[in-house]
């Protein structure tokens, strides 16, 4: 054991009363920290699933054709500038769907796509009239590309897969509409046509912007309803890695001359809101851990004062300036290290015991109880405030004690 | 021969400005192995301040310091301190033990510094100079828990600690009676001249002075006096 850290337990063990609340704010910050940042992050997660699970993590959409005859622009003198950006003109829908899915799976990063038609109609039981989205979807494709049958709160798949008028419901569309499993709805398009479908499932995504409006038939059905024989509105991609769908959308968009847009982008709002909450959190509760550091700063300082003749001495013995200054850092980083540990076992016991806690979560999204989310990061990113708070704070005192002359001390000390 | 301690036309101002004043006026001394030297003279007159340029805790304004037959002047603050602890022994009126521990560990803290022993040596060495001091059975006693007397008897052992060359002492008897002075300065000058080292020591007692084998008086900054009393 070096000699600095030696005589710096031996002053914590003799200072700790007031060692020990700074010990108990560096405990209570980092778990604080640790806690709060699982969390907002658990609702951000649950989010993101949320979105990959409905919509995937690459929607290829409508096709554009760009107009390369607007980047030569005539200046002044005849000068021709060429600009920047590329004018697209766009074509709703994917007009070829087979021939597109057929590249996007040469992607070894693409698991599986899904084509789906969208459009508006009303939707109308015994009860009342509402608007809805209706979605045309491949079941098969639709299945592999989504969480739609992780979704299903109630009926049967199969039943759908075997009812060519079958629909599945968005859970508060369909409660809106008093609609169970087994009724009939009726489902007219813009065109004006209506036909009845038998209510075969009832499906949460936990997005009540989605569950609000949804109702699912099949493509065939769709196309037919809404007068689009052989098109589709987008194409669904699922990713192995969903972090990487901005590069997979940007490839697809240039190589298929389509709009392709990665959840990140979709989801850009939401995920800048949730962003916000975590930063702010983090921040709040930063503070803690900034004045349990506070803390330390005065009780080295303290410290210092009250040990001026034992610096002195210890100078006088042989002792660097780099050892004096090395025994309050010490005494800071231990008191760090033991905050640390601490606060991320109590973290760890307040993640676990919020994750239990019944809560009846329905608006922006659903769900029956507090969600947090485990992560590595949450930990290193809380100690590594505290030990940088603790640093900075016992770095201030340690310099002045190492800055101390020997000789003026032993001077004014009675001699 | 190289002598352990060598001072020549040592000068020193303390004070900034109009309060500057020459506390040091060109002090020579020559410090043998196994001898007592007894700095006297009156409050303020500077033996503290000589003491401190010899222990290189102090830097002289003019003069220089030999220890161990090497010129300290240039040195740097780094290596001044590796000479403290290597060749420097200090006892100080004021003991100044470490209260947190005990009498042993105050001896051990010099040598942990200096990292040449190992836990046990360590131990055994502190042991050693505390049973020389008389200490034996307190050892293990926190150092507040021990007498005026018994505290600056460690800091004769924790002097010792690394084996130095020099011992400086600046009243060290100056906090304790009459009984307890004698015997810390018997102890000092046993064990300096039984391991041939050079003792320093500044004072105000006159029975300690007789007692040094070289009084050094001083007034003003400088000897004006010096002498033997050894036979």
């Amino acid at each position: 054991m070096s000699p600095p850290l030696y005589i710096a337990l031996r002053f914590i063990r003799h200072r700790q009363r007031s060692i020990l609340i700074s010990l108990v704010g560096i405990t209570l910050g980092v778990a604080f920290f640790i806690c709060t940042q699982a969390q907002t992050q658990g609702f951000e997660q649950f989010y993101i699933r949320t979105v990959l699970g409905a919509s995937g993590a690459v929607l290829v959409q409508d096709r554009f054709q760009t107009r390369y005859s607007g980047m030569l622009e005539h200046g002044t003198n005849g000068v021709v500038s060429v600009s920047g950006q590329k004018p697209r003109k766009y074509y709703d829908g994917v007009s070829d769907p087979d021939s597109v899915m057929r590249t996007i799976r040469e992607f070894s990063s693409v698991i599986a796509c899904s084509p789906v038609l969208e459009d508006n109609a009303s939707i109308k039981s015994d009860f009342r009239d509402e608007v809805c989205r209706v979605l045309g979807i491949d079941l098969t494709a639709q299945l592999l590309a989504t969480d739609l049958r992780a979704q299903m709160t109630d009926g049967d798949l199969s039943v759908f897969r075997n009812a060519p008028t079958g629909v599945l419901l968005g859970s508060i569309l369909a409660n809106k509409m008093g609609a169970k499993v087994g009724d009939l709805v009726s489902l007219m398009a813009a065109g004006g046509e209506t036909r009845s479908f038998r209510v075969c499932g009832i499906v949460q995504t936990g997005d009540n912007l989605i569950d609000e409006r949804r109702a699912y038939i099949h493509l065939r059905e769709a196309q037919s309803l809404l007068g689009k024989p052989a098109a589709v509105s987008y194409i669904i991609v699922k990713m192995r890695d969903p972090g990487r769908a901005p590069q997979l959308a940007a490839r697809l968009e240039e190589l298929l001359q389509h709009r392709a847009r990665s959840w990140q982008e979709r989801a850009r709002g939401n995920l800048q809101i949730f962003r916000a909450i975590r930063v702010s959190a983090a921040i709040t509760v930063s503070a803690i851990i900034l004045l349990a550091g506070f803390g330390i700063f005065n009780v080295l300082t303290l410290m210092i004062i009250d040990k001026v003749r034992e610096i002195a001495i210890l100078r006088s013995m042989g002792y660097q300036r780099g050892d004096i200054s090395a025994i309050f850092l010490w005494q800071g980083m231990l008191v760090a290290a033991a905050g640390s540990v601490l606060g991320c076992g109590l973290g760890a016991f307040l993640t676990y015991t919020v994750s239990r806690v019944p809560m009846h979560i329905r608006g922006f999204f659903a769900a029956d109880h507090f969600l947090v989310y485990w992560s590595g990061a949450h930990y290193f990113s809380a100690v590594v405030i505290a030990f940088t708070a603790v640093l900075v704070a016992s770095y201030f005192p340690s310099r002045r004690a190492a800055r101390l002359v020997p000789v003026s001390i032993l001077r004014g000390a009675g001699q | 021969m190289n002598l352990p301690l060598v001072c020549a036309g040592l000068e020193r101002q303390l004070g900034e400005n109009e309060s500057r004043v020459r506390v040091l006026r060109g002090v020579s001394l020559e410090i043998p192995a196994g001898s007592v030297h007894a700095i006297v003279g009156p409050s303020g007159c500077g033996k503290s301040t000589l003491l401190y340029l010899l222990g290189l805790l102090d830097e002289p304004d003019g003069g220089q310091v030999w220890i161990g037959g090497r010129e300290t002047s240039g040195l740097t603050d780094r290596e001044l301190t590796d000479r403290r602890n290597e060749l420097i022994g200090f006892v100080f009126q004021f003991h100044f033990l470490m209260h947190e521990f005990t009498a042993e560990e105050n001896v051990m803290i010099p040598m942990r510094r200096q990292g040449r022993l190992g836990p046990g040596a360590m131990r055994a060495r502190a042991g050693a100079l505390l049973e020389t001091v008389g200490l034996a059975d307190k050892r293990a006693r926190l150092s507040r828990h021990l007498s005026g007397g018994e505290q600056q008897r460690v800091a004769i052992a924790r002097a010792l600690a690394n084996d130095p060359l020099i011992v400086l002492a600046d009243e060290p008897t100056g906090n304790l009676d009459i009984a307890n002075s004698e015997r810390v300065f018997g102890l000092l000058t046993e064990l300096v001249k039984r391991e041939k080292k050079a003792l320093v020591l500044a004072t105000h007692n006159p029975l300690i002075a007789q007692a040094s084998d070289w009084v050094h008086e001083m007034q003003d900054g400088a000897f004006t006096r010096t002498y033997s009393n050894l036979k």
